[in-house]
């Protein structure tokens, strides 16, 4: 069966008529009867030690049904890494001592909103406050004030280091020794947070020895771990429900305190709870992302060829470890992944801090390494007189190449993906235009080039996705599956696959997702590895269901399996078409025949089946993933130079997702990336000040209206195929393609201007100081050039 | 300071509850309301129309946007108690007898919904532009969105739904 009828088209979303329609139940709309207001009381201070709580005043105003402190509580802790070397180290409510402001240390159910706002100012506490660090550098020198004990395992000398990851490939001092020229820079990046419109909200309801939830989240199955954990209760005593979820970019993954609050205070009131976050709450106090310093050490050959690396990051990880360890580690993956370096050698360090605590952020570190990668990339090439393409072709990897960690890159289409980029922008014809002959007026067009990869589907709790696909009597299908829609499209993708392999309508097909108690566990969806893992899971149900069908159709017709012929509802002889059954029929042959079997399929996935659960954080070693997904962006920006101010005029990109399922999909997820990207490089910082946000709200941080858009091109470089019944390999598409794109417009700010940022956002302010620079060395070198000609 | 031993909840005893009557996508509704509740809290809660989505609420990012009398008003801003008798559509209120609107189905034609958070707010925005506008230009459908944002689709998807829903000669790209 070589034509493909479903997979690899345009279907428009399965959930899109609901969402036009208002009828899309998002986890604030779901209203139960006698629904109790939960709010939290959150920490003023960003270090102090909590002397005394008295919730006396607070549970005796009228309307107040629970209040809630750690007291309260199991005092079972979690952590978004559960591992033996970075066991579970955040309680679900402040102990003894805050760490950042807005740390939850109480919460109230009360009969409405203001009743709870005004319990929570009852709330007596007394602190002594503490002396507060709010940088990673700082924090790390001795004498600093301890917010946590350096990790045990952790032999340097820094203090408050939560983890670290170390580990080498060759030997980079050598590597160095024979390196033609050889620099060193140092890069950082802002705070950001992830933007998602949709506010963190929670409906709890303990009825009947079960606990049931509603909650905007990224995975309903990770969620019910931690909650049944934490509340120490039998996984089969919570149920996550399914709501669609109104966009996440990594901030919605982790036990959240408000959901375990929702929790508590239902089991304690009888009564369904409902918290839901303020969007001053959300950018005070809840997770933002990681905030890198990148120290890069690079040492190349007189062609640009790439003899040796060194890389030292450095994370400003927030109170708690959250997942500041991870995106360490994956700092290590993004350093390596893309160019065959021989040596490298990688350090780094996740240091807390009285920030609030860091969650994953689309691209986890990706956007951050790569923009040091590539710009230090573009600098050595210039040093070097090469040109970007060049120099990155000539570094490259192809397919099938060895990585460090043992895996290898598979049909990895980079060399392919940097070649149709350079092309399709006619990059060198743009290149150092404006620079070589500026033109009149303010605007300086630039044109840049990043390169990225991310892995897709690695191996995190619960590290698999099964499906279920029940045929039904008239041969329509309802697939169950735990993959949670965020806005990628999973309910599209899994019906299409579904669809595919059993040769069904769109529209036969119902989906029920992400529910704890119907549907089969699911990886979720935040290791962009939704379409490959359960993608394939779904594929396995199908296929299973399939071959049940043409088993009991070759039975019935006495035709050998293998001449039958699946299509539209109907099995057929692959040589006499006349001799057909429909899947009513064979459905009821079954039925009549199997005891009642209506045909159902089971299907499951994981990326890896002969790999330990997760490689090493601390050391790296171990597989990851067998999906590599590469990718090249080219970014033209304009820079105003009187006013410092550049934007984001075209962005190509070239990827290699493997095997498209939905193209137009893929190109939702290219455009959203660009335009976080630009955010990114251009707008977006939350902006503190001992702890506090000082620009909590969609005013003062600057997200992309529809007057930032850029134009978007993207084409698609296959190096994988779908056939039905064959397992398959997508690649990743959802969250590597804000990393490379960054990258470009660093660089191609520095094409108009000759500004070389080493910090986003590349502000109007940064631009014209650097511009300003620019103006006085040329005029000192003028000097000094008629100086030395005068005497 | 508050005394703590009151007999009724606080809020109980704020300012009085006044009836209002509002024409919900068509229907009259009656719903007595507290002057300081927004129009969006009494959509969402009292009527129960939950299409209109509570995001920032502080009027910043145009999740809530309705129509009244025709025109775009954030619903987090606007106080109920100032609609009595006054037209309100919601995003419940475009598809007429089942059947989606021309811009509802461009919406899905052009992939202009993700996570589908900022859709029922862009979806009415863009109604009423389309109402005042039939054949807007790019400067006039920037104008028309600036005040709601979305995250997902960078608005590349949202501005050719806009074209093509006015007929200006974008084409489906999903089938």
């Amino acid at each position: 069966m070589s034509e493909l009828s479903y997979v690899g088209k345009s279907f428009r979303r399965k959930d899109g008529p609901d969402k036009v329609t208002g009828k899309a139940v998002y986890a604030q709309d779901v209203k139960l009867p006698n629904t109790l207001i939960g709010r939290i009381l959150r920490s003023p201070h960003p270090h102090a030690r909590i002397v005394r709580i008295d919730t006396t005043r607070a549970r005796a105003l009228p309307g107040v049904k629970a209040v809630i402190t750690v007291e309260d509580t199991k005092g079972i802790k979690h952590g978004f890494v559960e591992t033996p070397r970075y066991p579970p180290d955040q309680e679900v409510l402040a102990r003894g001592k805050v760490v950042h402001v807005g740390e939850e240390i109480a919460a109230v159910a009360a009969v409405d909103q203001l009743t709870a706002q005004r319990a929570l100012e009852l709330i007596e506490i007394e602190y002594e406050p503490l002396p507060a660090v709010f940088d990673p550098e700082e924090a790390m020198q001795p004498g600093a004030p301890e917010i946590h004990r350096s990790h045990a395992k952790y032999a340097g000398p820094h203090s408050n280091v939560g983890g670290n990851t170390e580990t080498a490939w060759g030997d980079v001092e050598k590597g160095f020794a024979e390196s033609d020229y050889v620099r060193e820079d140092r890069f950082e990046c802002q705070l950001r947070t992830h933007g998602y419109l949709e506010p963190h909200a929670t409906l709890a309801h303990w009825e009947n020895d079960k606990l049931n939830v509603w909650t905007s989240s990224m995975g309903s199955f990770v969620k019910r771990a931690k909650l049944a954990k934490t509340l120490d209760l039998p996984y089969s005593s919570v149920r996550v429900h399914k709501t669609y979820v109104g966009g996440t970019f990594g901030g919605k993954i982790d036990l959240y305190s408000h959901e375990y609050c929702a929790a508590r205070l239902s089991m304690i009131t009888g009564r369904p709870v409902q918290v839901v976050a303020s969007r001053e709450e959300i950018f005070s106090a809840y997770r933002h992302a990681q905030p890198l310093i990148l120290e890069i050490k690079t040492g190349v050959k007189k062609d640009g060829t790439l003899v040796a690396q060194r890389i030292r990051a450095i994370n400003n990880a927030g109170a708690y470890r959250g997942s500041g360890v991870v995106v360490i580690f994956l700092a290590w993956g993004f350093t390596m992944i893309p160019y065959r370096i021989p040596n490298l050698k990688y350090e780094g360090l996740s240091v807390y801090t009285n920030h609030t605590v860091r969650a994953p952020q689309r691209g986890h570190g990706a956007p951050k390494v790569r923009f040091a990668i590539e710009s230090q990339l573009d600098m050595i090439a210039e040093a070097l007189g090469i040109d970007p393409i060049t120099i990155r072709l000539r570094n490259a990897r192809g397919a099938g190449e060895q990585l460090p960690n043992g895996d290898n890159t598979h049909r990895g289409g980079l060399q392919d993906c940097i070649r149709l980029a350079a092309e399709r922008s006619g990059f060198l014809d743009k290149f150092g235009r404006d620079r070589k002959s500026p033109p009149g007026g303010t605007i300086r067009r630039g044109i840049g080039i990043g390169v990225s990869a991310y892995m897709g589907g690695t191996l995190i709790y619960p590290n698999g996705s099964g499906v279920i696909v029940k045929m039904n009597d008239d041969g329509s299908a309802v697939v169950l599956t735990g993959a949670i829609d965020i806005g990628q499209g999973s309910e599209t993708v899994i019906s299409q696959i579904v669809a595919e392999e059993l040769s069904i309508r769109m529209d036969d097909i119902k989906i029920i997702s992400s529910d704890t108690d119907t549907t089969p566990q699911d990886i979720g969806a935040w290791i962009s590895g939704m379409t490959y893992v359960t993608g394939n899971a779904a594929r396995q149900a199908a296929t299973h269901a399939r071959e049940k069908l043409l088993e009991v159709a070759s039975e019935k017709m006495g035709v050998a399996a293998d001449q039958l012929v699946l299509k539209d509802k109907v099995v057929s002889h692959r040589l006499d078409p006349e001799r057909r059954l429909t899947y009513r029929e064979v459905i009821a042959h079954s039925v009549a025949t199997r005891r009642g079997d209506t045909i159902i399929g089971e299907g499951y996935w994981r990326t890896m089946r002969d790999e330990p659960n997760h490689p090493s954080l601390a050391t790296t070693k171990g597989r990851w993933t067998e999906n590599y997904a590469f990718s090249t962006q080219v970014a033209e920006v304009e820079v105003d130079i009187e006013t410092g101010e550049a934007r984001l005029v075209k962005a190509l990109t070239v990827h290699d997702c493997g095997f498209p399922i939905n193209p137009a999909l893929v190109k939702g997820q290219v455009d959203g990336q660009i335009s976080m990207a630009l955010g990114h490089a251009f707008m977006e910082e939350v902006i503190t000040k001992d702890g506090y946000t000082l620009n909590p709200n969609w005013l003062d941080y600057r997200m992309p209206t529809i007057h930032n858009m850029a134009v978007s091109e993207d084409a698609d470089v296959i190096t994988e195929q779908y056939r039905v019944g064959q397992p398959y390999r997508t690649k990743e598409v959802g969250e590597g393609l804000v990393s490379g794109i960054l990258a470009a417009m660093g660089n191609a700010v520095y094409d108009a201007t000759g500004v070389r940022l080493h910090g986003t956002p590349f502000t109007a302010e940064r631009i014209l100081d650097g511009l300003k620079r620019l103006q006085y060395q040329a005029k000192t070198a003028r000097k000094a050039k008629s100086g030395t000609l005068g005497a | 300071m508050l005394e703590v031993n009151e007999s009724t909840p606080v809020a109980a005893r704020r300012s009085q509850s006044r009836l209002i009557s509002l024409c919900i996508n068509g229907e009259w509704r009656e719903v007595a309301v507290k002057p300081r509740l927004t129009l969006a809290e009494v959509i969402r809660d009292s009527i129960g129309l939950t299409g209109t989505k509570a995001s920032c609420e502080s009027g910043t990012c145009g999740a809530c946007t309705i129509l009244l009398d025709g025109r775009p008003v954030l619903a987090c801003l606007t106080l109920a108690i100032e609609c009595d008798g006054r037209q309100i559509q919601t995003v419940e209120g475009l598809a007429e007898g089942g059947k989606l609107s021309a811009v509802q189905e461009a919406f899905l034609d052009q992939g202009a919904v993700q996570c589908g958070f900022c859709t029922p707010g862009m979806l009415m925005s863009v109604t009423a532009l389309l109402r005042e506008n039939p054949k807007p230009g790019r400067e006039q459908i920037n104008k028309a969105l600036e005040g709601n944002l979305c995250r997902c689709t960078g608005y590349n998807a949202i501005v050719d739904a806009v074209l093509q829903a006015s007929g200006q000669g974008v084409k489906p790209v999903m089938e």
